[in-house]
């Protein structure tokens, strides 16, 4: 068990390298196309309230010190309802791990390997993972730790865009209403999931409750502040009329810069953003692999490893349509809301209301 | 040592063949122009340079122009590429030309495939060429000859117009944002044909897709001023500043610009009529001033003052220019809709713009002479 535990800094930069995903390319475009140049404020409305939902898992998971989700399902549902609600979280983990490689295979496709076959791009992707899920928490975690000064090449070339900007395109602020800005945070919700990813790593983290509450809060924190950083660049960078046609706004303002080494600077951020896609990949992969272990009583986690691997990426394999990737987007999405971000404060008050808490935990 | 056999087979697997572009079998177009033919059709004309092999050391290039018309620029392309043996590549493209008929009639139609094709460079120039922009890039230009290609040279034209100040900076996708703005409008550097060079007569203008008109030199240089462009360029201008002063040059006087402070104010009436001011605080070096007597305060003063005077005359000048081609590259919409949103929705501004009242001042401050009086 010593090797598989985690310090509370590490679970900051699994949190932070979770968060950062797939969904950063494309966050202006959706933000914008529901609230208009106001996106940015929907975004901060969404990392605040994704701070609930970080008390509530981190509430839930401090009546059950060193249980995962899996093992806390049971215990506050009974048996037999905590199996199903075992596999529904396996199944709804494994489907943003899919969704992870959609939209990763996606954006390759069509930004750097067009003519190369899509199932390779992803059984690439999924090698990788699988590989990561292969090792204990705290070596995927220093994985985490060793790319993240990485993030700072990103946050330099977003920062390339004040050299063309017009501030005089967020103006007037809140032309979208009050009502449609709060609706659209729900995407920006989307975008920020991965904090939930602490439902089964809060178990292997070492430190007090409130040191680890601090590190996943202020992680969060981070990712909104950086979150409405980008978004904020691009809405100055392309005029409200452009950005309804351009669906990666950070590629594309990207791939306006050249340096006199560097002429397609998209390329540069896209290795380094693939980077930040597979370690959320590699987070939900192995938090699936752990629902894999619990559902069939597996030893470890690494004997389901590779077909978790595989079943993700064969699924993932199935849209190949612009319009059908939309869709599941969309499906998943829309789950994950349900699953990640609200759920756990139902649980929190299942727990609470049948005092369900484990022995030896503070009560409070 | 049997986990570096297992790593072996993964690194031949790790380089995939599919997207591998042989740079043996393509062609690199360095510059492309459009225009439009009698009949409507997009006529593309793409140069590629191709070095000769001569003695070592000692490359020569020859331009190839190709071109070919289609309904649309990308069908033209495609047909361009059917008459080369290789593949046309546009990734490197420096220069992106219209013809005067192209650019009057709709320049983000032609535009598309670069802003769509995600291997396309967004960085490259784009001007609007006098007469036929098939005429520019086939002209045998005397510099590019030996070194390097039409594109190549076209663009360094450009820059260095753009450093003196003579055109804005502007590129693929800095227009972008701009042309979809309702409230402002964009100019790109103009440029005309020689005999065997090609000289930057100054900008053309837009207004939303089209090209409505021309300011040219020196007057665009007073147009870049306005838009307050940074002093960090070496803005260059000669103005007429006495009226008898015997030789004809002696009336001259050369400036540099070190600092140009702009301030834009737009001002909106409670009955919704628009005015607009842009005021220019300079402060420059004289660099040339063949009557030499800036010893005393009070002729550098004068200097000053005649400076200022014709500066704006020449500034008001582009103003009215601007009003009626209908163009607003200043943006006086855009801040109206930012600041004023409700007025800017009542108002047709592509009918207001010409009838508002728009001034601008140039205020001009002698800051040094070089190193004689």
């Amino acid at each position: 068990m010593n090797s598989h535990t985690i310090t509370h800094r590490q679970l900051f930069f699994l949190v932070v390298q979770t968060q950062i995903g797939v969904g950063v390319l494309s966050l202006p475009f959706s933000l914008f196309t529901k609230a208009k140049i106001d996106g940015w404020i929907s975004l901060i409305i969404a990392g605040l309230l994704i701070q609930f939902s970080i008390l509530a898992i981190w509430k839930l998971c401090d009546r059950f010190p060193q249980n995962t989700i899996y093992e806390i399902l049971p215990k506050i549902m009974g048996k037999n309802l905590g199996l199903v609600f075992n596999f529904i979280y396996t199944m709804h983990f494994a489907f943003i791990s899919i969704l992870i490689l959609i939209m990763y295979n996606s954006i390759v496709g069509k930004w750097i390997l067009f003519e190369t076959p899509h199932w390779v791009i992803i059984f690439i992707m999924a090698a990788a993972g699988y590989y990561f899920i292969t090792s204990s928490p705290r070596e995927i975690v220093r994985f985490f730790v060793l790319v993240t000064p990485l993030l700072l090449i990103l946050f330099v070339f977003i920062l390339y865009a004040y050299t063309d900007v017009h501030f005089l395109y967020l103006f007037p602020v809140g032309q979208a209403g009050i009502l449609t800005i709060i609706k659209s945070s729900s995407d920006a919700v989307v975008a920020l999931l991965g904090f939930d990813v602490a439902l089964v790593f809060l178990a292997y983290t070492t430190g007090t409750p409130a040191k680890k509450i601090k590190v996943i809060s202020f992680a969060s924190f981070c990712i909104t502040v950086l979150y409405a950083f980008i978004v904020f660049t691009t809405y100055i960078y392309f005029n409200p009329e452009e950005i309804v046609i351009v669906p990666e706004p950070v590629l594309y303002m990207l791939k306006a810069f050249s340096f006199s080494i560097i002429e397609r600077t998209d390329l540069i951020f896209l290795s380094v953003w693939i980077i930040s896609v597979a370690t959320s990949f590699i987070s939900y992969l192995f938090i699936t692999a752990k629902g894999v272990q619990t559902l069939f009583k597996l030893k470890d986690h690494q004997k389901g490893a590779p077909y978790v691997a595989i079943f993700c990426a064969m699924i993932a394999i199935i849209p190949n349509e612009k319009l059908e990737v939309l869709i599941w987007n969309k499906y998943i999405s829309l789950t994950s809301l349900i699953f990640s971000a609200m759920f756990p404060i139902v649980l929190l008050l299942i727990a609470m209301l049948r005092k369900k808490q484990e022995k030896g935990a503070a009560s409070s | 040592m049997k986990k570096i056999l297992t790593v072996l087979p993964v690194l031949l697997l790790l380089t995939g063949c599919w997207d591998q572009a042989m740079l043996n079998q393509t062609k690199l177009i360095t510059a492309g122009g459009f225009d439009y033919t009698k009949d409507g059709k997009v006529l593309t004309t793409a140069a590629v340079p191709q070095s000769v092999a001569a003695e070592a050391g000692k490359g020569n290039i020859v331009n190839q122009i190709f071109s070919a018309s289609g309904n649309t620029a990308r069908q033209s392309r495609l047909r361009l590429d059917r008459r080369v043996a290789e593949r046309l590549d546009a990734s490197k493209n420096q220069i992106i030309l219209f013809g005067e008929d192209a650019a009057k009639k709709d320049i983000y139609q032609l535009l598309d495939v670069f802003y769509r094709d995600p291997k396309s460079a967004l960085n490259a120039k784009l001007a609007v060429a006098k007469g036929k922009a098939s005429d520019v890039i086939s002209t045998r230009f005397e510099e590019p000859k030996m070194s390097s290609g039409v594109g190549e040279y076209l663009r360094d034209s450009i820059i260095s117009a753009e450093e003196s100040a003579t055109v804005p900076k502007e590129n693929i996708q800095t227009v972008c944002p701009v042309m979809f703005d309702p409230g402002q409008d964009f100019a790109l550097p103009y440029l005309e044909p020689l005999k065997k060079t090609v000289s930057i007569r100054g900008v053309a203008l837009f207004h939303e897709h089209k090209m409505v008109g021309t300011i040219r030199e020196p007057l665009s240089v007073t147009y870049t001023m306005l838009t307050g462009e940074k002093h960090t360029i070496a803005m260059n201008t000669t103005k007429k500043i006495f009226k008898n002063k015997k030789p004809e040059l002696m009336n001259y006087v050369t400036i540099k610009v070190k600092k140009n402070k702009r301030s834009f104010d737009v001002d909106v009436t409670p009955e919704g009529k628009v005015s607009a001011e842009i005021k220019l605080k300079m402060k420059v070096i004289v660099t040339e001033y063949p009557s030499d007597n800036l010893g005393t305060p009070g002729e550098v003063e004068n200097v000053e003052k005649r400076l200022s005077k014709k500066l704006t005359k020449d500034a008001q000048k582009v103003i009215v220019k601007l009003q009626k081609m209908n163009s607003d590259p200043f943006g006086v919409g855009r801040h109206v809709m930012a600041y004023h949103y409700p007025v800017w929705e009542k108002l047709n501004w592509k009918e207001v713009y010409p009838k508002i009242d728009f001034k601008a001042s140039i205020d001009v401050d002698v800051i040094g002479h070089g190193i004689i009086e």
